[in-house]
């Protein structure tokens, strides 16, 4: 191989970035107004008959009155997100949309007034965001973006129902039965499934990423010494590499409740709601409480400062994806040794998605977990964690070690 | 790792330590089992693909190769500290 610096056929050139370097200034974020005007908090009737009786259907995705039946939606959040339609390349600074604002209340529990009958009544909002009169029956709904992080820009209706989600936990456990802990099986209930809508981000990006490191080409592969003392040795040239990658991303999500945030895959079943993403965010509507009617939720307790960590590693992890491709000629492997990241412009949209969630609390000794199967609310993916049984666990890895050191002991006796 | 107990046993062999590592297939492959059987009950591998599951637009990607070094009869079939599968690793962070 030639000493020539060479460059790989599918790599042009290291040119000069056509976006300034570093971090984007640190200036006040533009705001994008997603508030549903049409709505107040407490009574909202329906447009047809004034009742407040309305609910998600889930086979149509729609609003449905259940008094006259009829159904309507709000709009979808994204044209208005995106305005004029410009291209993600085009995104500078930062752009928050008024329901990801920075959370400046804790308070969650509200207390609205009923216009039926005047009466006052509680919500909180950590739990639910609509809540029944109780003196006149009307349902009141929370619809303004109070700075506590339990009203998002937007929500997904789920459209995966009861029923399915249900089977689908039933499948995945059905195919987990023979190692998992028997009081799991013996109290598996999957009618127990909860409807609920957990908050995320989801954030468009326009970044610059550069990668250095080293590769190796390997160019001669032969073997030294003679007999048993034959060993395989390897010539390689090295290379000392550097990648740059301008990309942008549409809709990354990250889970905006701390709790679910955290991902300890051996404290914590987290991972297992984690890794049921993506959704179809595009169709994600306007703010309307009516949608979690008889649902639960959980209130979004992050701010966008607080979730750029991860954003960032989301984003370096893509652009160490992106680059892959440019580095294959490497055969004996790359190892990158530093990276960094340009973020020009991000978006942040804060939403509610839909999970069906079967938890299991599960007690080994003095070790307690909730284990989670999550079905996605919309294209029915199931992920889950079943909590095991150790000793059959053990019984089935022993047995089956025990037949292939039979095997391997039958082979020395006939050599 | 039942796997790579078999690999291991068929490489001890051309260099004549069958007798030692073959007795390691029963210990390995027990191994295999519980393990493999915990990760399908427990997924505690599993998270969201973003990498791949995201609308992920790239412009070219350009850069700079320069060799700068030869290295003769090492017996690694790979670069130490491969990582370029590894997305999630971080490196040193250039600020």
């Amino acid at each position: 191989m030639s000493d020539t610096p060479t460059a790989p056929d599918d790599v042009m050139p290291a040119a000069e970035p056509d976006q300034p370097a570093g971090q984007a200034e640190p200036t006040e974020p533009t705001v994008i107004e997603t508030a549903n005007d049409g709505l107040i908090d407490g009574v909202n009737r329906c447009a047809k008959c004034g009742s407040t009786e309305i609910q998600l259907r889930v086979s149509t995705g729609m609003l449905i009155c259940l008094f006259c039946r009829h159904e309507w939606a709000e709009e979808q959040i994204d044209p208005l997100i995106s305005g004029d339609g410009g291209a993600l390349s085009d995104l500078s600074g930062t752009t928050i949309a008024s329901g990801a604002a920075d959370i400046t209340a804790d308070a969650g529990v509200l207390t609205l007034k009923c216009s039926g009958c005047g009466a006052e009544v509680v919500v909180n909002t950590a739990e639910a965001t609509s809540s029944r009169c109780h003196w006149c029956r009307h349902v009141l709904a929370v619809n303004t973006q109070v700075p506590n992080g339990a009203v998002p820009d937007a929500v997904l209706p789920f459209s995966i129902t009861r029923d399915q989600a249900v089977e689908h936990i039933r499948a995945f456990a059905g195919k987990r039965r023979a190692f998992a802990h028997r009081t799991f099986v013996k109290e598996f209930t999957p009618g127990n499934v909860v409807g609920v809508y957990l908050p995320y981000m989801t954030v468009d990006g326009n970044v610059s990423a550069d990668v250095h490191g080293h590769g190796e080409v390997e160019t001669r592969r032969y073997t030294r010494g003679s007999g048993d003392n034959k060993v395989t040795v390897y010539d390689a040239d090295v290379y000392q590499i550097g990648r740059h990658v301008d990309f942008t991303v549409d809709d990354l999500t990250l889970e905006s409740s701390s709790e679910r945030a955290n991902m300890s895959a051996f404290a914590n079943t987290n991972n297992v709601i984690n890794t049921i993403l993506p959704f179809d965010t595009k169709n994600a509507v306007q703010w309307n409480a009516n949608y979690l009617v008889g649902y639960t939720s959980e209130r979004r307790d992050q701010d966008v400062a607080a979730m750029m960590p991860a954003l960032e590693h989301q984003l370096l992890s893509i652009a160490r994806s992106e680059v892959q491709g440019s580095v294959s000629r490497y055969d004996r492997g790359v190892r990158w040794e530093a990276e960094r990241l340009d973020v020009h412009g991000t978006r942040w949209v804060s939403m509610y998605l839909p999970v069906w969630l079967y938890s299991y609390y599960h007690r080994d000794g003095d070790e307690a977990m909730v284990h989670y199967i999550a079905v996605n609310g919309r294209n029915g993916e199931t992920m889950g964690s079943v909590p095991v049984s150790h000793w059959r666990l053990a019984a089935a890895a022993l047995a089956t070690g025990t037949v292939l050191e039979a095997v391997a002991i039958a082979l020395l006796a006939a050599s | 790792m039942l796997e790579a107990a078999v690999v291991l046993a068929q490489t001890s062999s051309d260099s004549g330590d069958l007798p030692i590592f073959l007795l390691l297939l029963g210990p390995a492959g027990a191994a295999g089992v519980y393990w493999g059987l915990y990760r399908y009950y427990r997924n505690t591998d599993k998270s969201h693909d973003f990498e791949r599951e995201t609308i992920v637009e790239s412009r070219p990607v350009t850069g700079n190769d320069q060799k700068v070094d030869e290295v003769h009869g090492t017996r690694s079939s790979s670069i130490s500290g491969a990582n370029h599968e590894d997305h999630r690793e971080r490196v040193q962070r250039l600020r």
